[in-house]
């Protein structure tokens, strides 16, 4: 039997609550920085969407530079700590490691959690902003693309408010990944290191509806950036769907990180996806304490687009996964879900799993909410129109926009990425402005 | 399986086992200590330094220098002699005597003048020591006229070998400190004075580091720290070395030399022995890994005798001393360039960097390809390149091109014999070249 369905509840919880990877110590980390091989082109830094700069980073701590370090990766990436645990290295800069050509690549995220760590437990704060004597420049949304382009903007002497309308900032990071791959305390000290830049957060505040753009506008904002990510779960269309037990993962990790674990995760639960999201879900229901967590997949293990570290992380703790197939039909009794069955995706297999709870983890959309913001150029699924790999520009010049709202859904790091050119491409346009 | 080696080597006229001894240090304080050791196949121990005078030690008393997360490569300590009873000592070796009668028991003393270095032979000789050690080198101690003082004087030296040998008729060993210079003058003071062998070399003065919050040395006792010995696998290209230089003097070529100095695996014992050493001693890898790397000395250098048809250590005693020459005996007329195994190469660029920056600029690097080539024209063969690659076999020792007659003068293929040292060539294990 596997090890973890021993444990009680409680142990669940803390389980849940803590890192399943550990931190490395000082010595662990100049083992493993010593493995680097210091390349002189350092392919890792080359592969990262932010440009965190690993090869930079990494011989710092290889000469005991632990804060020049952590100076490297704030300087290029605010939500350094946060991407250390979060990103999918493994097709990032550790996918470029050319110490793979020898054995296995060095493993960056743990450094660079490290690194960040170490600026932390030192109390030092890398980064000072310069008086904010710039013009005002207001954010939609508290994730990581407003994050990472607020603080480019404060570190450039801009003046930047944040308006979020759930009562704590993150998004994703806060409401979504769970705390074993991200425990909200990193998340609440990346945001904390954001303010102290002098980024004020106003929270339970929508744009849109509580205040409006053009209000803003009067009160002085010169430049908006919309980051509202995709707020709105995409559902399949099967018979069953609305009876009682059926949610959806934005639903499902949004009741458990907030609350600490403290959420009734069901009993006998079924995650449908293969991604990131749809790993986070499964990891919440086995830690909370549901007896059976099964996920349900379309595709193969191989095309899953789960991390495959993640994914094997949720295999260890017991999931069992159902590849090849997609849903047909959930089945009630007395309104609530009884089982689920499915078709095969590429045959005609069938199955037929029982179930109390399942949760959907196949995507997000854009809340259609988001068209209040003005009038921005929308694509028919709600998504803002912009190129954010260029300027993050929309069709209103002072408005820009970046992330999941524009992307349909991509990496924290890639929304750090898109924060900075926005940021660089507001300045730009704010001091033509000025002109 | 193969007949392995005999590792029975005399010193001093005692038939030993295997030359793996315990230097006098912490490692070799106790019966129990020293019993330990020799169970686990040590041919020999030398006895923790026995002194009428008893020290008081300090804590902390040891640093270590690390090397990224790597275990300590270097060692300072900061303990004296023996800080046990005189008697009780005196017992210890009474029993191991008794107990492992087949071991060679040296002993290593340290008196404060000349009355007590005879005191010290003849009781520990009484005890049933098979060799004495006199202690001329510890870099700690706290009296006048004791440790790394006497090493360096050769008055005191002349003194306190005859005073030494006036208690005894057994043979005696002086363990000589490298804080000088030259050893083989001591050296040949204590051998002229009636010595029989010599030990090398004791520890190093040290200062291992700083403590960046104290400011000052490592270990700090109390805001303070004292200059004391240093060992380990960083003292032993010194230790090598001032073996190489007693043993190639004429007058000492014959005198018996136990090597210590950084003793950690059977390839440092070999390299001992090829410099003509004829017993071994480590305290520093025992404090680290413990007495059982004893087992792995035994059986690596019995492969390796074995891969060289060496049957007794004293085929190889030795073998290296006359290949050490004098710089102006290098032979200057070829250069050897590095070749690169492109299908072992990672592209990592590291050859490139140290070339460009601390050689020649004889690699060239090309971004698009991630690929290094090497610049015959500029290239001298030093080779930094290969030391610095971080693939196995992937840079190896290759062409041998000789200079220009009309330029060097005396450029002769004939004089080419071995250049290419086989320690750098791959051997394959299975389908891999490793």
């Amino acid at each position: 039997m596997n090890r973890s369905t021993e444990k009680t509840k409680e142990d669940g919880r803390k389980a849940y609550l803590t890192e399943a990877v550990p931190p490395f110590t000082i010595t662990t980390a100049m083992e493993e920085a010593s493995r680097c091989l210091l390349c002189l082109d350092a392919p890792c830094s080359q592969d990262c969407p932010a440009g965190t700069n690993p090869g930079d980073f990494i011989r710092s701590i290889r000469f005991r530079n632990y804060k020049g370090a952590a100076a490297i990766i704030r300087r290029n990436n605010i939500l350094g700590g946060i991407c250390g645990r979060v990103c999918p290295v493994e097709r990032l800069c550790e996918q470029a490691c050319s110490r793979t050509g020898i054995d296995k690549p060095i493993e960056i995220g743990r450094l660079q959690r490290f690194a960040t760590d170490y600026e932390k437990a030192t109390g030092l704060q890398v980064l000072e902003a310069p008086p904010a004597t710039k013009a005002k420049v207001a954010m939609v949304g508290a994730g990581p693309a407003s994050l990472a382009c607020a603080a480019d903007l404060a570190m450039r002497g801009y003046k930047v408010t944040i308006f979020e309308e759930k009562p704590k900032a993150g998004g994703v990071l806060t409401y979504g990944i769970v705390p074993a791959r991200l425990p909200q305390y990193v998340v609440d000290e990346e945001i904390e290191y954001v303010t102290k830049l002098g980024v004020e957060i106003r929270l339970n505040t929508k744009v849109g509806k509580d205040v409006t753009i053009e209000g803003l506008k009067k009160e002085g904002f010169k430049a908006f950036f919309v980051g509202v990510g995709n707020q709105a779960p995409l559902m399949v269309d099967v018979p069953g769907k609305d009876l009682k037990g059926v949610t959806n993962a934005v639903d499902y990790l949004a009741a458990a990180k907030p609350t600490d674990g403290n959420m009734d995760p069901g009993k006998r639960v079924v995650v449908i996806g293969g991604g990131d999201v749809a790993m986070d879900c499964a990891t919440t229901a086995r830690l909370l304490g549901a007896e059976r967590v099964m996920i349900l997949y379309r595709r193969t293990r191989e095309e899953a687009p789960a991390n495959k570290e993640e994914l094997g992380y949720v295999e260890q703790l017991g999931v069992q996964f159902y590849y090849g197939f997609k849903p047909l039909e959930i089945v009630g009794k007395d309104g609530k879900v009884s089982s689920i069955k499915g078709t095969g995706f590429r045959d005609g297999s069938t199955i037929e799993l029982e179930a109390d709870t399942i949760v959907f983890a196949v995507g997000q959309k854009p809340d259609p909410s988001v068209r209040s913001l003005g009038d921005l150029e929308f694509t028919d699924k709600n998504a803002v129109v912009a190129d954010e790999e260029k300027d993050c520009r929309t069709s209103v010049p002072y408005i820009f926009a970046g992330g999941d709202v524009v992307n349909g859904g991509k990496t924290v790091v890639h929304a750090v990425k898109v924060g900075k050119i926005a940021a660089e491409n507001i300045d730009k346009y704010l001091t033509e402005e000025a002109k | 399986m193969a007949k392995l080696p005999d590792l029975s080597i005399d010193f001093c006229g005692f038939k030993c086992e295997n030359p793996f001894f315990l230097s006098s240090s912490p490692v070799a304080a106790t019966y129990d200590m020293c019993a330990k050791f020799l169970e686990a196949g040590g041919g020999g121990v030398v006895f923790k330094t026995i002194g009428t005078y008893i020290p008081d030690e300090c804590s902390p008393r040891f640093d270590a220098t690390k090397k990224e997360g790597k275990p300590f490569i270097g060692f300072k300590n900061m303990e004296q002699i023996s800080d046990h009873p005189y008697e009780e000592n005196l017992h210890f070796l009474k029993k191991l005597k008794q107990d492992y009668p087949e071991k060679c028991l040296i002993v290593s003393i340290m008196g404060m003048n000349e009355d007590d270095w005879t005191r010290l032979a003849k009781d520990v000789t009484e005890a049933g020591a098979d060799i004495i050690e006199c202690n001329f080198s510890c870099p700690q101690m706290t009296q006048e006229n004791m440790g790394s003082d006497v090493g360096a004087n050769l008055d005191l030296i002349e003194r306190f070998t005859k005073a030494t040998l006036k208690g005894t008729n057994l043979p005696v060993m002086l363990k000589m400190t490298p804080n000088i210079e030259k050893m083989e003058v001591p050296a040949k003071a204590a051998i002229a004075a009636g010595g029989h062998a010599i030990a090398a070399i004791n520890t190093v003065k040290s200062i291992t580091a700083v403590d960046l919050d104290k400011y000052a040395p490592l270990p700090v006792v109390n805001g303070k720290s004292s200059i004391s010995g240093y060992s380990g696998v960083a003292v032993k290209p010194i230790a090598l070395r001032f073996i190489a230089n007693m043993k190639q003097e004429p007058e000492l070529k014959d005198i018996p030399i136990s090597g210590i100095g950084g003793i950690e695996t059977w390839q440092d014992c070999a390299e001992f022995l090829l410099l003509g050493c004829t017993n071994l001693q480590f305290t520093t890898s025992i404090m680290q890994y413990g007495y059982r790397i004893v087992e792995d000395m035994i059986s690596g250098l019995q492969y390796w005798m074995l891969e060289k048809g060496f049957e007794k250590i004293d085929d190889f005693v030795g073998l290296a001393l006359p290949n050490v020459v004098p710089a102006e005996e290098i032979e200057r007329d070829f250069k050897v360039y590095p070749q690169i195994d492109y299908d072992k190469c990672v592209s990592c660029g590291r050859c490139y960097i140290s070339c460009y920056d601390g050689a020649h600029q004889a690699i060239d690097w090309d971004p698009k390809e991630r690929k290094v080539t090497i610049d015959e024209d500029k290239c001298v063969g030093c080779q930094l390149c290969l030391h610095v690659c971080p693939v196995d076999g992937c840079i190896t020792p290759g062409k041998v091109v000789f200079k220009p007659e009309d330029q060097f003068g005396k450029g002769s293929e004939a004089k080419y014999k071995e250049t290419v040292p086989g320690a750098n060539r791959p051997i394959s294990i299975g389908e891999y070249e490793v």
